[in-house]
C-alpha cells in the first residue's frame, strides 16, 4: 500500500525532523526568553517612564505588531547586509523574533501595570519607597495576576510564529515539511505530523495557562517573580 | 493665575522653626479648578489638626500636598523644615517622616497584615528583618490585631484594615500622622475601633492632620479645627469654640447639616 511506503520513507526522515525541532524550539526559547526580558523592561518605562520614553517605545510597539513578521525577518536578513551588517540566518531569525515578542510583551506588561490601582502606588510611594522598590514590591506582583495568563498564551503564539524563519532557509519543523513533501508526496500526511510537532511543544504552556488561572482565581498569595 | 511668589520666600525663618507644617499662600488648580486658595496654615509639634469641610472643599488635597501627593502651583509649603518643590529636597526621604493613612486603607493585597507593616521599614529604613518583624508584632497588637498577623487583608473587615494601614504608618516612626478621611468607607460600628487607636495615637503626642467630620474625635483630642470651603480655609479655632459658636454663615450651614444627620 502506497501510505505504507510514505510512512516508511517517513520514519527514515526522523533525524531531519529531530533537527527541526530542535532549531524550532532553540530559536522560540532564546526568542521568548530574550524578548521576556526586553518587553518587561520596555512594559515598565511605557507604563510609568518620562513621556519621550513612552513616545518612543509605543511607536516602536505599533511599527512592529502594525506590520508582517515576514517583512521583518526579511529587512533583518536580506536589507541590513547592505547596511554592512552580516547576520547568519539563525541570528537573524532569533533576533526578529525577539523582537516581535518583546513588543508584545511590552503591551501586555504596560497594560498589567496600568490595571493596579492607583491607590496601591499613592500607599507606597507614601511610604517612601523608590521607583524600582515601587515596581518590585507592590505593582509587579499585583500585576503578574494579570499579566501572566495572556502572556502564556502570547508564548504560544510566538512559538507558532518561529515558523516564518524557514522563509530565510532555517531548517526549523516547517521548513523540515517542505523538504519532505518532496519526497514523499503527501501533504496532509507530512504536515500532519508537522502540526502535531507544534502541538507537542506548545500544549505543555497551554496547560501551565490554565493552571495559573486556577490558581489565580483562588489565591490571594503573591504570585513569584 | 498668581505668579508663584517662591524666590523672595525661600530663606528659612529663624524664628519659626518650631512650625512642623508650614502653609504659605498655596494655590492649587486641577484644570479651571481652584482647589486650593491662599492657603495659610501653620501646625505645631504635638499638635492635632482636624479639617473638615463639604466635599470638594480642598481637605483631601491640603493633606495630600504635605506629602507630594500634590504639588502645589504657587506658594510655600515647608515640611519639617524643608520646602516642597525644591529640587534639593528629598522627597522620598521626607515621605519617611510623615505616615499617611487613607479613605481606602490602601493595603497591599498580596502581603500579610505583618508584611504590609514591615515592607517599608526593612526596604526604605533598612531595619533588619527580624527587628522589624519585633516592631510590627508590637504595632499590630496595639492597635488589638495581635491574632491577625499573618492574615491578608481580604480576611480582614474594614475597620481592621484600616487599624493595620495605621500600624504600617506608625511602623516607619513619623514625626508627623496625616489621616484622609480614615473613617468615611467604614461600617458605622466599626468607626469606633479606628477613632480609638487614634486617639490613642494623637495622646502619644503624635502631631496628625485628619481629615474627617468625626466631631466627637475632633473634641476629645484635637487643638484646633479647620474649616474649609471651595479652596479657602474659612475658620479656625479650638474644637469647643467651633462647634458651639461656628463664626461665619458657611460653618453654621454646614455644621447644621452634619451634627443633624
Amino acid at each position: 500500500m502506497m501510505i505504507w511506503q510514505q510512512l516508511q520513507s517517513l520514519v527514515g526522515s526522523y533525524p531531519l525532523a529531530l533537527r527541526g525541532l530542535g532549531t524550532t524550539v532553540a530559536v522560540s526559547l532564546i526568542g521568548l526568553l530574550a524578548g521576556s526580558l526586553v518587553g518587561f523592561a520596555m512594559g515598565m518605562l511605557r507604563a510609568g517612564g518620562n513621556r519621550p520614553v513612552r513616545l518612543v517605545i509605543g511607536a516602536w510597539v505599533d511599527l512592529i505588531r502594525g506590520t508582517p513578521f515576514l517583512v521583518q525577518i526579511f529587512l533583518i536578513f536580506f536589507i541590513l547586509p547592505e547596511a554592512g551588517i552580516e547576520l547568519e540566518a539563525f541570528t537573524a531569525g532569533v533576533i526578529a523574533l525577539s523582537n516581535l515578542a518583546a513588543c508584545f510583551i511590552c503591551e501586555i506588561v504596560a497594560g498589567g501595570i496600568g490595571a493596579v490601582p492607583k491607590g496601591q502606588v499613592e500607599a507606597a510611594l507614601a511610604s517612601g519607597l523608590s521607583r524600582w522598590q515601587r515596581m518590585r514590591h507592590v505593582v509587579l506582583p499585583q500585576a503578574m495576576r494579570i499579566i501572566l495568563p495572556p502572556l502564556v498564551g502570547q508564548y504560544v503564539l510566538l512559538i507558532k510564529d518561529s515558523s516564518v524563519v524557514s522563509a530565510i532557509g532555517l531548517t526549523d519543523l516547517t521548513r523540515v515539511g517542505w523538504l519532505v513533501v518532496q519526497r514523499v508526496p503527501n501533504g496532509l500526511l507530512v504536515f500532519g505530523i508537522i502540526g502535531l510537532g507544534y502541538f507537542i511543544v506548545c500544549y505543555p504552556l497551554l496547560a501551565i495557562a490554565r493552571r495559573i488561572e486556577r490558581r489565580m482565581g483562588a489565591a490571594h498569595a503573591e504570585v513569584q517573580l | 493665575m498668581p505668579k508663584s511668589s517662591c524666590d523672595d520666600a525661600t530663606a528659612t525663618h529663624p524664628g519659626r522653626h518650631q512650625t512642623v507644617i508650614e502653609f504659605r499662600g498655596v494655590n492649587k488648580w486641577f484644570g479651571p479648578l481652584h482647589v486650593l486658595r491662599e492657603v495659610t496654615l501653620d501646625v505645631q509639634p504635638k499638635e492635632v489638626v482636624v479639617v473638615c469641610g463639604p466635599s470638594g472643599s480642598g481637605k483631601s488635597t491640603l493633606i495630600r500636598c504635605i506629602n507630594g501627593l500634590e504639588t502645589i502651583k504657587s506658594g510655600d509649603l515647608v515640611v519639617d523644615g524643608q520646602r516642597l518643590g525644591d529640587p534639593a529636597t528629598d522627597m522620598p526621604r521626607l515621605r519617611t517622616e510623615i505616615g499617611f493613612v487613607f479613605q481606602q486603607f490602601n493595603l497591599y493585597p498580596h502581603k500579610t497584615a505583618l508584611q504590609n507593616v514591615t515592607l517599608a521599614p526593612i526596604h526604605v529604613r533598612r531595619t533588619p528583618r527580624a527587628e522589624a518583624e519585633q516592631a510590627g508584632r508590637e504595632l499590630l497588637a496595639k492597635v488589638g490585631l495581635a491574632d491577625k498577623v499573618d492574615a491578608y487583608p481580604s480576611q480582614l473587615s474594614g475597620g481592621q484594615q484600616q487599624r493595620v494601614a495605621i500600624a504600617r504608618s506608625l511602623c516607619m516612626r513619623p514625626k508627623i500622622m496625616l489621616f484622609d478621611e480614615p473613617t468615611s468607607a467604614l461600617d458605622p460600628e466599626m468607626i469606633s475601633e479606628v477613632l480609638d487607636v487614634m486617639v490613642a495615637v494623637a495622646e502619644e503626642g503624635m502631631t496628625m492632620m485628619v481629615v474627617t467630620h468625626e466631631m466627637g474625635f475632633a473634641r476629645k483630642v484635637a487643638q484646633r479645627v479647620v474649616f474649609m470651603d471651595q479652596g479657602s480655609i474659612v475658620e479656625i479655632g479650638p474644637p469647643e469654640e467651633f462647634f458651639s459658636d461656628p463664626k461665619t454663615d458657611r460653618s453654621r450651614a454646614f455644621l447644621s447639616k452634619i451634627l443633624h444627620h
